[in-house]
């Protein structure tokens, strides 16, 4: 998939852009917004990251001139204003999603997925973890076709773990995209642990589950060969 | 201290008795020179009407030329005398004086008129007399209906000058009471006092400018708070991707993955912390809406699915003993959920295993209060009084806390005018309790 990124700090741009690649993404980058413009009408991309705080742009405008040459394009903001207001504005542009600096690289790929998943309409196989499988669209975890019941908490943080299959997720980056920034103040690494271990009692009544790892010191990883 | 319009009220019955006394003190006086001066007239006239009675009729019907006696006249209340008689005097009496009178072993004042006049070459002295016992009389029924006609005015004028003071101060009270209320100059209210008095609108002028300007150096400091935290969190961002890059990266050793873990832990803190104060100066400078309406049960049950697995896993009970139905209006939902969950969490943290806590509520006429009760160790005096402010104090030595949770809670209590109390004793526990205000 091709991705523009838009953001004038360069240096974040190329982490964004070094991640993502490591993602099989196809970047491409403008640091001003006039840049950002011209690129838009000119080459075809899938996904727009952009930083809506740009010095010589009003971020929001691309999103208006990209829909006005009938440029179906997803647009991601990305701003260090959380004002939800930009958000709302954004949203009622065009925009497919928002995300508030700083946030983690991890998320952002989730949220191009989500997006991705929703405009190709790719239906989400189900992910077949050891001897369960995680049935993403219907959100169920199932053992021989029985359902394993988690609470919402349980399920989100699993799907999360699964969606970033055989990478180290650390408890901030879990705790983040379960309680979003609200409740910023009241990260406590213990949290995740609880859940965590929550989920593998529950598991662990029906068959154990080997691929659901803890990272010593750093997070917790799902690993799937699959 | 003393009202304003009961000093207005109270000088000015002092200053009218003042004027009542002087007048009564000097009312006698008065009275006896009207009553003087209209009894010299009445004398007189009398005179005339001898003298012109004299001319007509001469001398003969009164007096004997020859005798040695006088003509007297008495009425029979002894008021008035009048008598004529033969004198012979050195010069012409014309005048009137105050004189006693034995009058049947009775001495009484009289105003006597003394009138000398000749008729064929024989001189003769006219006396008209007045009682002044009936003008006494007279003084002493005046002084009455005066003095009780004046208290009648004194009081009649005092409840009226306490009734109108008090509708013309009623402005001045309205304006002390909208500054009672402000508890924030942004919250003043801008709605002129409805007044003739000028001074009342100056003042109610005065102040509001003085609060529009009061609020604008506030806000300006907020935009200040705003905007730094804004810039930080860009560099932070490019720290954090950059690290996180680093970490997905294949074939890193074990020592290095680890401080990079612990690097973004503190950037996690950094960002934390620029967050919080970001989200103060936003509450602070009202950016967010308060146009929810939710049942504040509800709430709570949300707050609760969070909190018990956590809380469950170290070996806390939480109980819920609040009322199922109550209603919030104009707050700001998730404002509120952080509020709470803040100090339930704060009380989950600081209780020991088989712990307990209870979360109930009551209705203090009619506003709801909601508390939150541990079982943990407490606070003392010292730590209480700074709970509440940034940075003062860390409360929790835990190396992800910021102590700064507390300051938030406090500030979106404050920015839903919900007064939040603090009880609590050492090695016992700890109350946190939210009086929401009426209107919600």
């Amino acid at each position: 998939m091709n991705v523009l990124i838009v953001e004038d700090e360069k240096s974040l741009a190329g982490e964004i852009a070094a991640f993502l690649k490591s993602e099989n993404f196809i970047c491409d980058l403008a640091f001003t917004g006039i840049e950002a413009s011209e690129k838009i009408a000119v080459n075809l991309y899938d996904f727009i990251l952009l930083d809506i705080g740009l010095p010589d742009y009003n971020g929001l405008d691309l999103i208006s001139e990209a829909r006005r040459n009938k440029n179906d394009v997803s647009f991601i903001i990305i701003t260090a204003r959380g004002e939800v207001e930009d958000k709302v504005k954004g949203l009622n542009l065009g925009a497919d999603d928002y995300l508030a600096k700083p946030f983690a690289l991890v998320e952002l790929n989730s949220r191009i997925q989500a997006v991705a998943r929703r405009k190709f309409h790719i239906s989400t196989r189900s992910i077949i973890l050891g001897e369960f499988l995680l049935d993403i669209q219907s959100r169920k975890l199932l053992y021989n076709n029985n359902e394993v019941e988690l609470t919402r908490k349980e399920h989100d943080l699993l799907q999360y773990l699964v969606l970033n299959q055989n990478k180290v997720l650390t408890r901030q980056q879990l705790y983040e995209h379960i309680w979003g920034n609200i409740l910023d103040d009241q990260y406590d690494s213990n949290f995740i642990d609880v859940h965590i271990k929550n989920v593998r009692k529950k598991l662990n009544t029906h068959a154990p589950s080997p691929w659901l790892e803890t990272v010593r010191g750093i997070g917790y990883r799902v690993s799937n060969d699959q | 201290m003393i009202k304003l319009r009961t000093k207005l009220a109270l000088f000015n019955l002092l200053s009218k008795l003042v004027f009542t006394a002087v007048f009564i003190a000097v009312l006698p006086y008065i009275i006896d020179r009207i009553n003087i001066l209209q009894t010299d007239n009445e004398l007189i006239g009398k005179r005339e009407e001898v003298i012109d009675l004299i001319s007509r009729v001469g001398i003969e019907p009164f007096i004997n030329k020859d005798s040695i006696y006088g003509f007297g006249s008495y009425n029979i209340l002894k008021e008035e005398f009048i008598s004529l008689e033969k004198a012979k005097l050195e010069s012409d009496w014309n005048f009137i004086e105050i004189s006693k009178r034995l009058i049947d072993d009775e001495t009484i004042d009289y105003r006597v008129l003394n009138y000398s006049f000749k008729v064929d070459g024989e001189a003769y002295l006219l006396q008209i007399g007045k009682s002044l016992l009936s003008i006494s009389h007279t003084r002493n029924n005046i002084k009455k209906v005066i003095l009780i006609f004046l208290l009648s005015i004194i009081l009649i004028t005092l409840i009226t000058d306490l009734f109108y003071t008090r509708r013309i101060l009623r402005p001045l009270e309205f304006i002390i009471d909208k500054l009672k209320a402000t508890s924030t100059p942004s919250l003043f209210d801008k709605i002129p006092v409805n007044t003739t008095t000028s001074d009342f609108i100056q003042l109610d002028l005065t102040i509001r400018e003085l609060m529009d300007k009061i609020d604008e150096l506030f806000q300006k400091e907020k935009e200040i708070t705003i905007n730094i935290s804004h810039e930080l969190l860009t560099p932070v961002s490019v720290l954090r991707s950059r690290l996180e890059n680093i970490l997905l990266q294949k074939n890193l050793d074990e020592e290095t993955a680890l401080k990079i873990e612990e690097s973004l832990k503190t950037l996690h803190r950094l960002k934390t912390l620029v967050n919080s104060l970001l989200l103060i100066a936003r509450i602070e400078s009202r950016q967010y809406l308060k146009e929810d309406t939710f049942n504040l049960a509800v709430l709570l049950g949300e707050v609760l699915i969070e909190i018990n697995p956590i809380a469950f896993d170290a070996g806390i009970i939480i109980q819920s003993d609040y009322e199922l139905d109550m209603l919030i209006r104009n707050a700001n939902k998730s404002l509120i959920f952080s509020m709470i969950y803040n100090v339930i969490n704060n009380a989950v943290r600081n209780t020991p295993p088989i712990g307990q806590i209870i979360i109930s509520s009551r209705r203090v006429a009619c506003r709801f209060e909601i508390s939150v009760s541990d079982t943990g160790k407490g606070m003392t005096q010292e730590v209480m009084d700074l709970l509440f402010l940034r940075f003062k104090k860390k409360l929790d030595t835990r190396e992800d806390s910021t102590g700064i949770g507390l300051a938030i809670t406090k500030s979106i209590a404050d920015f839903h005018g919900i007064v939040i109390s603090v009880v609590s004793k050492p090695g016992k526990g700890t109350i946190f309790s939210f009086l929401f205000p009426e209107n919600s």
